[in-house]
């Protein structure tokens, strides 16, 4: 397979050569900058070219892996809920996801997740980030990394999007050592950025005056400081500009739509992240909060695990019909699982050891369910896999070879996936 | 006892650790029988289990067997030896308790869709009330399981299903704090009570709900039991009974029973001394047993040392109690195994609690 950027013998290249491929490259519209830069310009413009996005549904806090997609029915650990039949024969899934389930055939799970850390603070940015080898670097989160290796494409939107419930704004600390201008855009609680509009009291004329003023200033202030600062500075104001003429994104939307997503916030960010695909945002990160129910599990899961079905599989029945799932790689996550055992709350608590992921789109073996946990649901009971393993994974899928592509820190090769861990061939169309 | 002070109530009525019924697995709560001879468990293994209590010990019994899932809702007829089960997935049955290795009654394979939370035996054990996850109140003829109504007015899961004391109305409460009331002969709508109190929306979760619910011995008090949500997820909140009068339907009380790890009352029984007891039960090793009179601002008993209290109940002589728990240390993100590195469960002690000994009431 034809690697789509760089090979690591190819790291060897100079600063200077790097900073001319990096004027070269956001002369083209990648964006790249001087640090975190990646090499072969010419085969990045390629990649460019290729239209490829992703949809990642973080649920926030830790979705039961026992009352989604790996349920153990009338077991000891196995809780009160039934399992259904899917649309995949043989497969069965917790009840409390019907209309998934008659979408299993378009997806790929895989039940066979270990993973390392049980807390929310270390676990959340190790698994975004694919909990690489510790080289002395901030890696970026997977919202990043896709933004720079793919970059935003022809929209004019800015590659990384993040839909969220709360405040919104631009998050730059996803971005580790990339940089702040691979940072996030957060869209709050479906509302567009405040003051997204032009003024009526301010001419287009009057804009263009005043943005000329504003470049001859920061010209000056970028003498003195670090040219990161200041590309940040432009990427977040470029971003600004571009959302004002998309600004019927943030329009109400149709009532059919919100009827089948669900009128839950949730629903109405997928929603959301739905539009930003299709006006060709290249990195939607759509975003539950909630799920770490370490009290009361069950009655929690009877409630959120419905509106999580659907809201997703109605995301996945758009993209689908759409025909977007051909180059939309879709992943939905939390940063670990919940424990089998049943605490005195009546809650689950932390599981690292044995949880789940699902996936579809882009590049992923639809209709595939591998990894298998034990009878109880306590262990994996087949090939373990971890975070890095998927980091290899969606990016093939994406058609970026982790094996050979690296980012160069400044003259620092890195990989951009976990050295040891592999790309899980059985979740891939090749 | 109006007339005794907190003081000399806690010393008539200070419960006393008479045994502890160990289990393997996880109980939903303990029940005496009406006839006092017999202990029951729903379990989270799908399990009634039986404990004999006419012998000088007690004594462990084979289980009633054919349930799935958690087996939540169980009652007894109230002069017959027949106990009414129903599990997580629907399925109602009615057993011979005293029977060495009983066999149905009968049996109800799809009572509800799913989850069938909770059942209630009328005052003269004519008929068995049963609500569910699927929003329906179901009333069953207890002599053959004979569905003879159905409500399907509730719009959320119904956790609690109770008679009035008189039998002539039924109430059924739901995840929302809806508490409705039926007539059950005519099977109309007779009214509602509003314990919204207990319910919120947090972020995507709905939280609380009547978790438990019991009347004043004398009908004329409807108590409903649960938490004021403070947050969901982990689930924080104050755990509240709320008091209605049954005739008005309004509210004409709230008590607070601890503090917000406390968390949610899931069990309320009136003690034969006329005073209300309160099981709670929140953040792991959190949860206590009071005894408080309702005119009183606060308990004048709880407990120390227990831990997650789910339910209680009153054997039939009026001095034992039996307090359902989770085993102590019961929470953990880590993997706890044992020395065979199995991976370990938690369990349910059965705590056995006595009334003062009479020399010690005397003195």
């Amino acid at each position: 397979m034809q690697h789509p950027l760089c090979e690591p013998r190819e790291h060897h290249l100079s600063r200077r050569q790097l900073l001319g491929c990096a004027g070269t490259a956001f002369t083209a519209g990648l964006g790249m900058g001087a640090l975190g830069g990646l090499v072969q310009p010419l085969v990045a413009r390629e990649l460019q070219q290729k239209q490829r996005q992703v949809l990642f549904i973080w649920i926030d806090g830790g979705m039961s892996q026992l009352e989604s997609w790996d349920p153990k029915p009338s077991t000891q650990f196995g809780g009160p809920f039934r399992s259904i039949q899917t649309s995949l024969p043989g497969t069965h899934v917790s009840e409390l996801m019907p209309k998934t389930s008659q979408l299993m055939h378009l997806l790929a799970v895989d039940r066979g997740v270990h993973t390392q850390d049980n807390s929310h603070s270390a676990g959340v940015p190790r698994i975004q980030r694919g909990d690489p080898k510790d080289r002395g670097v901030t890696y970026p989160y997977f919202g990043s990394a896709v933004s720079r290796l793919i970059g935003p494409g022809q929209s004019g939107l800015p590659a990384y999007v993040w839909v969220k419930p709360g405040s919104g704004g631009f998050q730059y600390k996803d971005s580790g050592f990339l940089g702040p201008k691979y940072g996030a855009l957060a869209i709050g609680e479906g509302q567009a950025p405040e003051n997204l509009l032009l003024p009526d009291s301010i001419s287009a004329s009057a804009d263009d005056t005043r943005n000329a003023l504003r470049r001859a200033a920061n010209a000056r202030y970028v003498k003195q400081r670090r040219p990161q600062v200041n590309e940040a500075h432009e990427y977040v104001f470029d971003t600004a500009r571009s959302l004002m003429r998309q600004r019927h994104l943030f329009k109400d939307p149709d009532p059919r739509d919100v009827a089948r997503y669900g009128e839950t916030p949730l629903g109405r960010d997928m929603l959301l992240g739905r539009q930003m695909l299709e006006a060709g945002v290249t990195f939607v990160k759509v975003n539950s909060y909630g799920w770490d129910t370490h009290g009361d599990n069950f009655n929690g899961h009877a409630s959120l695990m419905p509106r999580f079905d659907q809201a997703f599989s109605a995301v996945v029945e758009d993209l689908q019909e759409r025909g977007m799932l051909d180059h939309v790689l879709v992943i939905a996550m939390s940063e670990f699982g919940r424990t089998p055992r049943i605490n005195g709350h009546v809650g689950r608590d932390h599981w690292p050891e044995a949880w789940s992921i699902a996936m579809t789109g882009r590049g992923i073996r639809k209709g595939t369910v591998i990894g298998k946990t034990n009878d109880l649901g306590t262990f994996v009971d087949s090939e373990e896999h971890d975070i890095g393993d998927f980091f290899h994974t969606w990016f093939h899928a994406l058609g970026i070879d982790s094996k050979k592509v690296g980012y160069d820190n400044d003259g620092q090769p890195l990989p951009i996936a976990h050295d040891d861990c592999e790309p899980i061939r059985e979740l891939l169309v090749s | 006892m109006v007339d005794l002070t907190p003081e000399q109530l806690k010393e008539k009525y200070d419960p006393q650790p008479l045994q502890v019924v160990e289990s393997e697995r996880q109980m939903v709560g303990a029940k005496f029988s009406p006839c006092g001879k017999s202990m029951v468990s729903g379990g989270y293994d799908g399990l009634l289990h039986r404990w004999d209590l006419t012998q000088e010990k007690i004594v462990t019994q084979e289980p009633i067997t054919g349930h799935h899932g958690w087996l939540q809702g169980c009652d007894f007829h109230p002069s017959q030896p027949r106990v009414f089960s129903g599990d997580s997935w629907g399925r109602l049955a009615c057993h011979d308790y005293l029977q060495p290795a009983p066999e149905p009654v009968w049996a109800v394979e799809t009572a509800h869709d799913g989850w069938l939370r909770d059942l209630a035996v009328s005052p003269d054990g004519s008929l068995v009330a049963s609500c569910g996850r699927d929003q329906q109140v179901r009333l069953w003829t207890t002599a053959d399981g004979q569905k003879i109504h159905q409500w399907s007015n509730h719009q959320h899961d119904v956790y609690r299903v109770g008679f009035h004391p008189d039998g002539q109305y039924l109430v059924s409460a739901d995840a929302h704090g809806m508490i409705r009331k039926w007539d059950v002969k005519t099977g109309e709508a007779a009214g509602e009570f509003n314990a919204g109190e207990l319910f919120s929306v947090v972020r995507l979760q709905d939280v609380g709900g009547v978790h438990a619910m019991t009347f004043s011995p004398d009908g004329t008090l409807l108590l409903a039991g649960g938490t004021r949500p403070k947050n969901g997820g982990n689930v924080q909140g104050t755990p509240l009974v709320l008091v209605f009068d049954w005739k008005t339907m309004k509210q004409i009380q709230a008590l607070e029973m601890g503090p917000t790890s406390d968390v949610y009352v899931q069990d309320l029984q009136f003690h034969p001394g006329g005073f209300l007891m309160v099981a709670t039960s929140g953040n792991p090793g959190a949860g206590k047993l009071h005894f408080q009179r309702l005119e009183d601002e606060k308990p004048f008993y709880t407990s120390s040392g227990f831990s997650n209290c789910h339910a209680i109940s009153v054997h039939a002589d009026g001095e034992r109690l039996a307090i359902t728990m989770t085993s102590k240390g019961s929470n953990g993100n880590g993997r706890p195994l044992d020395k065979d590195g199995n991976y370990l469960g938690n369990s349910s002690p059965i705590h056995l609690l006595g009334r003062p000994q009479e020399e010690e009431e005397n003195s």
